[in-house]
């Protein structure tokens, strides 16, 4: 049986790669360019970086050490892998269209 | 700002109890006595977000200027990708006089493959276009960029403070 929940958590590790790399390019423009277009990319994709990171923290600290929350958490955990895949995806497109 | 001139902005729902009577029943007579009137106060939206938010510099107040959808694009393809201070600096080149990639290569100081890539890119977005078919074709700011200089302007201000 595929873990789904493992699988989230690497799609959310993938995730913080990626907006890693969108931060770096934004906050390198903001430098030169101060506006609220720079500052509010570099604020949005933060708070996605805060999203993902929680869904880590999450898998690290409350789903490890609560066997209960553990098989709860199961129940529904291919859909916050269907979640964190899509927003991989998607921040796979704006890394692109960032980079080139 | 008052909050009935508040009122006329908002729609009618939004103050349905904004404006109560209400009793307080005196403890001593054991009757009910009319208090009075409060107003709650109404929080605007209206009040806390500075107008300028919505223009990036907050130059133009909504008034008539550069197409909005236009300058979304253009702060998209400078602010929003890598080199993208670097498309700026050609875009503010070739608004004058069209030039070749290699002759901006030459005045920006940067490397000839570098332009070729970032000009491809500014003409897939339809910003620059080549003057002639030449094989060191000249490049000229579209029509659609011509019209919305006004935006570069105000971008490349921002960078030229820096």
């Amino acid at each position: 049986m595929v873990d789904f929940m493992l699988a989230a958590v690497v799609s959310a590790f993938l995730n913080i790669g990626l907006l890693l790399v969108t931060i770096g390019t934004y906050v390198q423009n903001m430098r030169v360019i101060r506006s609220y277009y720079t500052s509010g990319l570099v604020l949005v994709a933060s708070l996605l970086m805060i999203q993902n990171i929680v869904i880590v923290l999450f898998w690290f600290t409350l789903y490890m050490n609560d066997k209960a929350l553990m098989m709860s958490a199961d129940m529904v955990a291919h859909y916050l892998f269907a979640i964190n895949v899509i927003q991989t995806i998607g921040l796979s497109i704006l890394v692109w269209i960032t980079r080139r | 700002m008052s909050c009935l001139e508040v009122q006329n902005y908002l729609p009618k729902f939004f103050f349905k109890n904004s404006q109560k009577e209400f009793f307080i029943s005196n403890t001593n007579s054991g009757q009910s006595v009319l208090a009075t009137t409060i107003t709650f106060p109404v929080f605007s939206f209206l009040e806390i977000i500075p107008r300028n938010l919505f223009s990036f510099s907050g130059t133009n107040n909504g008034q008539s200027g550069p197409d909005p959808r236009f300058k979304m694009i253009l702060w998209s393809i400078i602010a929003g990708t890598r080199g993208g201070i670097n498309r700026a600096k050609i875009l503010n080149l070739i608004k004058d006089t069209p030039m070749n990639a290699n002759k901006i290569a030459t005045v920006l100081n940067l490397d000839h493959k570098t332009i070729v890539h970032h000009v491809k890119i500014l003409s897939k977005n339809e910003l620059v276009v080549k003057a002639e078919k030449d094989y060191a074709a000249k490049y000229r700011l579209t029509q659609i960029m011509k019209e919305n200089q006004s935006v570069l302007e105000e971008i490349m201000q921002k960078i030229e403070k820096k």
